[in-house]
């Protein structure tokens, strides 16, 4: 297929123009691996572990500590209602979280992991939008949308996505605060990669253990098996893996009923239940695995049973009050009981009714739904933190080409760095000087969830309209 | 034109992937049901522990007897083995150190003055004015001001035998407290109904000695209670004897041959309490002893006086070391007894064997399982799953690609 081939060394060669880029990326990634490490060394103390912003009952790096030294004590690692991760996190983190080394800051080789997996993270957000980008341009070509004033300059938008992903200074203080959030936030973007690239295995694995390690990464179920085993837009050299974009149908058959065709192929969307069998059974091979795993590691003192009370029922049933940047905290503090169960159900439904909608509308962009998915269950988890919110940041990177023309964008932006510097003084105020209360504090926690309700809601817009007039602009070429 | 070979590989690829996760998943089932069959027992309670309130209400030198009744039952008490931790003793006046006894820090309860009562380790936790109603029926229930400390808490759980007695100025449905205040037959019936909703007891013994006392019964309705009195409506309860060196009657006349027939005993006796309610003699009480059994289960000829005078426990050995949660396969332990009847058998329960495994996957995964344990170090394999996780993983995207 020789228009295939010039396709792929086309986009290879545009690809090489970013080559500056490229070294642009590595040296960005370099000072901010050296930042990082500069703030884990700083000898004063910045108190970031024992923020509420920071570190949560699920992410605390104290609270796996705990766990891990309950289970040197021959006790199950859940005893006492400390530790509620999992214990395979336990089994690799905890003994380093032991390990001191003279003259280093304490922890430091967590620390390292976890600047590891930011690092890693940034990598894969990397590449995932080199895919993303070339499956971009791919269409636009196809649609004969693309000139030469949509080339993005120095940077391509996966390279601008992995450095706001590794500057953002809520990662920062995430991985520098101890908490485990960069390790979930690796194995979500190393799900989101295996999509892209259509690697099953790396997907499914990716998926397990992000669920795994907490529980709301579970609905990225359906995006993943959109991308993989959903629409192709260009027919795929043998197994080559391009289809994390396709626009509507309509367009197609738009174009079928338009000009005589160029010798390609034009496809409808093709769902190939066949690939999704694929993928559920690699999941559920990794499932297992990941399973049995556990329940070696929890046999001596526990039970697979407890294992699951304690870290999904502790997420699923909110048993912990303390203030968090989220907005279940203070609701559930004044419930009664004899409503508790009903406006857990009501909460938790807030994130699941809004699945089936948005994967109606976004199913032709299954990269992008993805991206919703997270920002809304970061947004309304049980224990939110910075750290989810630098994955969706991050993540809002990949898509700075379709959602150039987002409304309100420096609204968020001052948004945003006003919640994060008001946050930390009303949780001063209400617990350390206790001029304030709770109210101050939920306050900034209403502000942060609104600002992150807008951002969802004008991006999911700004991209919709970006494939209108996509569909517009190709039509009227096709009626030329 | 995608070409058919990597189809067909896929497809048997696909094919024996599946075929082994529902192997492992079948396995995986069997062995979590397994697991929850074995772990299932039985609720029945157990004598755990026994405990003994003992109450004297009288304030005033010339009922000292009441202070002697309620010490030799506490020496008994101790005697037969319950420990000063599980002894509640009241006493309303301090008779040993009044200024009208002429032998200090010396309670007697017969005039030979052969055997001192208030030696060198007895321990009041109510004394004086503390000996009140409101405290009394906090003790029985459990309701204290959380300062309350745990020395004067009845910290009884659903196995304990309480024994309760209470000697002083009593008359039709009441008995006297501190010459001040009275407990009435409802407030006892309510308090020991309290105790019976809170789990507090599994059997419970009241023994009073007071003028009329089998009235103070008359209210009682929960099931486990045994009942003594000294006497029956109507009738007075006496001293036993003057000490004219003292100068006061010494002590009671039912709490005497009660104590008469237990000096004849020791730990290891197993005198029931048919016996000990059966040597009651109305000639020698002066007053007829009644005892109310119609709320209590078990035949009395079975149940030994140790039961609730004395603290006889059986001993269990187990060879594996404490463990802070119970594992759901425990070992066969050995059980050590101090001389029972055998009858005490069939209210206590015994540990079961391993439940045998039906199912064939469950089997394996008990070898495994026994395999597992014979392996030194658990934390070991679970970290070589996870270093495999990578090649494996690196393996399967070479594979698919």
């Amino acid at each position: 297929m020789p228009t295939a081939n010039t396709e792929e060394e086309n986009s290879k060669s545009e690809l090489q123009k970013n080559h500056g880029g490229g070294g642009g990326f590595t040296r960005w990634a370099v000072v901010a691996v050296i930042f990082r490490l500069a703030l884990i060394y700083f000898p004063g103390n910045l108190n970031l572990s024992s923020r509420p912003e920071v570190s949560t009952p699920l992410t605390s790096i104290r609270r796996l500590a705990e766990g891990y030294w309950l289970k040197q004590s021959s006790m199950s690692p859940y005893a006492g209602s400390m530790y509620h991760g999992s214990p395979l996190l336990l089994s690799v983190l905890g003994p380093l979280t032991v390990k001191r080394i003279e003259g280093q800051p304490s922890h430091i080789l967590c620390s390292l992991v976890f600047v590891l997996a930011d690092l890693i993270s940034s990598i894969l957000i990397r590449a995932t939008g080199r895919k993303l980008q070339i499956a971009y341009r791919k269409s636009l070509k196809s649609l004969n949308l693309l000139n030469k004033s949509t080339d993005s300059g120095a940077l391509s938008s996966g390279d601008i996505a992995a450095l706001v992903y590794l500057w953002n200074p809520f990662t920062i203080v995430a991985c520098v605060g101890l908490s485990t959030s960069p390790v979930e936030n690796l194995f979500t973007i190393l799900t989101l990669y295996g999509a892209a690239t259509g690697l099953a295995p790396l997907a499914a694995f990716g998926w397990v253990m992000a669920t795994h390690l907490s529980l709301y990464p579970a609905i990225l179920i359906i995006p993943v098996n959109l991308s993989y085993s959903g629409s192709w837009f260009y027919p795929p050299a043998p197994l080559s893996p391009e289809y994390t974009y396709a626009p509507p149908s309509k367009l197609f058959r738009s174009k079928e009923h338009g000009k005589v065709g160029d010798g390609k192929s034009s496809q409808e969307i093709i769902f190939s239940w066949r690939r999704v069998f694929h993928l559920l059974v690699w999941t559920s091979l990794w499932s297992v695995y990941v399973l049995v795993l556990c329940s070696i590691s929890v046999k001596q003192h526990g039970s697979l049973q407890e294992m699951f009370q304690r870290t999904y029922g502790f997420i699923l049933t909110v048993e912990d009050l303390s203030p968090n940047i989220g907005v279940l905290w203070y609701f559930f503090a004044e419930v009664f009981d004899f409503f508790r169960d009903f406006f857990l159900i009501v909460f938790h439904s807030n994130i699941l009714f809004m699945i089936l909608p948005l994967a109606i509308r976004l199913k032709h962009r299954p990269c992008f739904l993805a991206f919703v998915y997270i920002a809304i269950s970061s947004m309304l988890k049980s224990y939110p933190s910075v750290g989810d919110s630098a994955l969706y940041l991050g993540l809002l990177g990949l898509f700075l080409d379709e959602l150039a023309d987002m409304q309100f964008s420096f609204f968020l932006f001052c948004g945003y760095v006003g919640v994060s510097l008001l946050s930390p003084v009303m949780h001063n105020l209400w617990i350390w000087r206790g001029t304030g209360n709770a109210n101050f504090y939920y306050a900034t926690a209403m502000a942060y969830a609104c600002f992150q309700i807008v951002l969802v809601v004008e991006s999911v817009s700004s991209m919709l309209n970006h494939d209108r007039k996509l569909t517009k602009l190709s039509t009227s070429k096709l009626q030329k | 034109m995608r070409s058919k070979l990597p189809d067909a590989a896929s497809s048997r690829k696909m094919a024996a992937s599946s075929a082994v996760v529902a192997i492992l998943a079948s396995i995986w089932l069997c062995s979590s049901i397994a697991a929850d069959a074995s772990g299932s027992s039985s609720e029945t309670t157990m004598h755990t522990n026994n405990w003994a309130v003992l109450v004297c209400t009288s304030r005033f030198w010339f009922n000292y007897r009441h202070m002697a009744n309620t010490l030799s039952l506490y020496r008994t008490v101790k005697r037969l083995g319950i420990p000063d931790e599980r002894i509640i003793l009241m006493l309303a006046d301090d008779m040993a150190c009044n200024s009208r006894n002429k032998y200090p820090a010396q309670v007697f309860n017969n005039e030979n003055h052969w055997l001192n009562l208030y030696g060198d380790n007895v321990e009041v936790d109510y004394r004086g004015y503390e000996v009140t109603v409101e405290n009394f029926l906090r003790v029985l229930t459990g309701r204290h001001e959380s300062a309350v400390p745990r020395s004067k808490r009845l910290l009884s759980d659903e196995g304990s035998h309480i024994l309760l007695y209470m000697t002083g100025h009593g008359g039709d449905e009441f008995l006297k407290f501190q010459d001040s205040e009275e407990l009435q037959s409802h407030d006892l019936a309510d308090a020991v109904k309290q105790m019976k909703e809170k789990h507090r007891f599994k059997e419970l013994l009241i023994m009073v000695d007071t003028c009329q006392a089998a009235t103070l019964f008359n209210q009682l309705h929960s099931p486990g209670v045994l009942a003594i009195a000294s006497s029956m409506k109507g009738e007075n309860s006496y001293s036993h004897h003057l000490d004219s060196d003292v100068g006061v009657s010494v002590v009671d006349r039912f709490t005497f041959y009660t104590l008469a027939f237990f000096e004849r005993l020791n730990m290891y006796d197993n005198a029931s309490l048919s016996r000990l309610f059966n040597s009651y003699d109305p000639n020698l009480l002066m007053s007829n002893a009644y005892y109310r059994t119609d709320l209590y289960q078990p035949n009395l000829q079975e149940v030994p006086v140790t039961n609730f005078f004395g603290s006889v426990m059986e001993t269990v050995h187990t060879d594996s070391a404490y463990r802070a949660f119970p594992q759901k396969n425990t070992p066969r332990e050995t059980r050590i007894r101090t001389g029972n009847t055998a009858e005490d058998d069939s209210r206590r329960s015994i540990l079961t064997d391993m439940t045998k495994a039906e199912c064939p996957f469950t089997r394996i995964v008990s070898s495994l399982e026994s395999k597992m344990e014979t392996v030194g170090n658990l934390d070991s394999l679970v970290n070589y799953g996870l270093v495999m996780i990578l090649p494996v993983l690196v393996v399967s995207v070479w594979l698919s690609t």
